[in-house]
């Protein structure tokens, strides 16, 4: 230890390698989601309570109250608001209870701070996640507007670019949340419990089991959350209230506000390796 | 050019100092091991060699850049292979599906069914991760951790949780690998284990090297006391040796000596005179266990006077 260290040769200059290479790093990518991908659809749990859930409930009450008329809503059929609803459901538990459980899980396991080691970058290592949770999400809208479509024979979205649009800043927003809220959730077990307990009863004061009427004190609570907002920004396109706007601007808005918190919180706090021990 | 050069490492969590002052040297194609007690600093220093963790003082060279620079992590990263001491693997796919995404992460892949043979789990290619024994996961583990044919492996306590046999395959796996060139770091806490891989060994307590050297020489092994043993042969008392001697454990001998050749050659020299044989000679070094405990032990001491 005390004796100095041996001369060296200078050791020739590393190459040094640009954080982001073009085509390869494309591929590598594309690699990545799929094998995300593979791994979501092999694990039945994930997929059932991901994608079943929102299929399961939609079926449930579309056949239960359906038909019933609402006339806050303007004297549409249930249905009609049910559809955009759990479309906005089945995209927040893609992206932001089934991301928030999955990077805790990887967390506590050690599988992120081993991916964190490999050569793959950490864009390509975290964006593989990102697009493979969004592109299940986008199977989800798929699902619920066929379901919609065949079983109850509900509207499509007319403005098809509005709906677009809310599905898209929906969908990073709450991908934002989901990747934020894994870093509050300490460990594995409790991964599940909270972040469903959190979502659920915002579902439920947000008015997807029912029409909020506009001015109530429920609305102007559910109104600082997201989820309101992304219910909101779903229906409009669908063009069924006469006179209303199918660009719900000031929804998109706030939900991109807590999509940006979102992002903050998650680099803030993020944490690759386990927090216990 | 050493494949890897830590000086004066420090580290501390708040006020608690994981390492302090740690320099040691791994030479290219060498096994070099770290070994001590739980909490003596060495996953520390292996994640400040990884990149992963940042080092509050002293200069590291991994493979000639240093690992906290992000310019070249990722390059310093294709050629490194690491495997942690917590067991991480994707549960859901396959063992070959596993092995395949990471090989595609590096430059010059070692082929998946190769890996699978060092690892033994060709049979189990096809199986799903979490269906595998957590012996069977280890060695996927180890396999992530050499399918990039990387130029050093950084192993955290590799065999931590094997079995005897499993134990052994990963050693075999080891020496293969430094057959071939490839440079390793491990850390342990079984002096078996050591002393059958390392060619240099670091003993770390406290978080500061208490000693270092070859497994055989380290902490005065090569030199210092030896016990000679045996037993009494028949018609015989231990008053007639020509060297003293103390009963030891089931009627045996106990010679201990710093000067073992000129105690053997006056002890041989009399039972060949004697026409009497030596049953059951054995000559003892220190083994390592004893060194360990012996530079490890104070800090257990120093732990209890705090109390």
């Amino acid at each position: 230890m005390t004796s100095p260290p041996p001369a060296t040769s200078a050791p020739p200059a590393p190459p040094q390698t640009r954080p982001f290479s073009g085509l390869r790093d494309l591929r590598l990518i594309g690699r990545q989601v799929g094998y995300e991908q593979l791994s979501f659809w092999l694990n039945p749990v994930a997929a059932v309570f991901t994608i079943g859930f929102s299929l399961v409930f939609l079926i449930l009450l579309g056949a239960s109250a359906g038909s019933s008329r609402d006339a806050s809503l303007g004297n549409i059929k249930l249905i009609q608001y049910y559809v955009p609803g759990f479309t906005a459901y089945g995209v927040m538990s893609a992206c932001f209870t089934g991301l928030a459980v999955l990077l805790v899980i990887r967390r506590e396991t050690g599988l992120l701070k081993r991916l964190r080691l490999s050569p793959l970058p950490t864009w390509a290592l975290l964006g593989a996640v990102f697009i493979s949770t969004l592109l299940v999400a986008f199977v989800e809208v798929i699902l619920l507007l066929a379901v919609g479509r065949i079983a109850f024979g509900v509207h499509l979205p007319g403005n098809v670019g509005a709906f677009v649009l809310a599905i898209v800043v929906g969908g990073l927003s709450f991908t934002a949340l989901g990747a934020a809220t894994s870093t509050l959730v300490p460990n594995q077990d409790a991964a599940a419990p909270v972040t469903n307990i959190v979502f659920f009863v915002l579902l439920f004061l947000s008015g997807l089991w029912f029409p909020i009427k506009s001015g109530s004190g429920l609305a102007k609570f559910s109104g600082f959350f997201p989820i309101r907002h992304f219910i909101t920004a779903v229906f409009a396109p669908f063009n069924v209230q006469k006179g209303a706007s199918p660009w719900a601007w000031h929804d998109l808005l706030i939900m991109a506000i807590w999509g940006i918190v979102g992002v903050a919180v998650a680099i803030w706090r993020f944490n690759w390796a386990p927090r216990r021990g | 050019m050493s494949a890897v050069s830590v000086k004066n490492l420090r580290k501390s969590y708040g006020a608690v100092h994981a390492v302090g002052d740690v320099s040691f040297e791994v030479e290219a194609g060498e096994v070099f091991a770290l070994l001590g007690p739980n909490g003596a600093g060495k996953t520390t220093t292996i994640e400040i060699l990884e990149g992963f963790r940042s080092r509050d003082a002293g200069a590291v060279q991994v493979l000639g850049v240093d690992p906290g620079q992000r310019r070249t992590q990722r390059w310093l990263r294709s050629r490194l292979g690491i495997v942690l001491q917590e067991l991480a693997v994707e549960p859901y796919l396959s063992v070959r599906q596993v092995l395949a995404r990471n090989a595609g992460y590096y430059p010059h892949p070692r082929p998946v069914d190769e890996v699978l043979d060092l690892v033994g789990l060709a049979e189990k290619a096809g199986e799903r991760v979490k269906t595998l024994s957590g012996g069977q996961q280890r060695r996927l583990d180890v396999g992530l951790g050499i399918v990039g044919q990387p130029e050093l492996l950084i192993l955290d306590e590799p065999t931590t949780g094997l079995d005897p046999s499993g134990r052994r395959a990963t050693w075999d796996l080891i020496k293969q690998l430094e057959s071939e060139g490839t440079t390793i770091i491990l850390s342990s806490h079984y002096m078996d284990e050591v002393e059958a891989l390392a060619s240099r060994v670091a003993v770390l307590a406290r978080g500061e090297i208490v000693a270092a050297g070859t497994p055989d020489a380290i902490g005065g092994r090569d030199s210092g006391m030896v016990t000679i043993r045996f037993r009494l042969p028949d018609g015989v008392s231990a008053a007639d040796l020509p060297v003293p001697g103390l009963p030891g454990t089931g009627g045996e001998i106990e010679i201990r000596t710093e000067d073992e050749v000129s105690v053997l050659h006056r002890l041989t020299g009399w039972a060949l005179d004697r026409q009497v044989g030596l049953p059951g000679l054995n000559v003892q070094r220190v083994t390592l266990e004893d060194v360990y405990l012996s530079l490890t032990r104070s800090q257990d001491d120093e732990k209890q006077e705090q109390r």
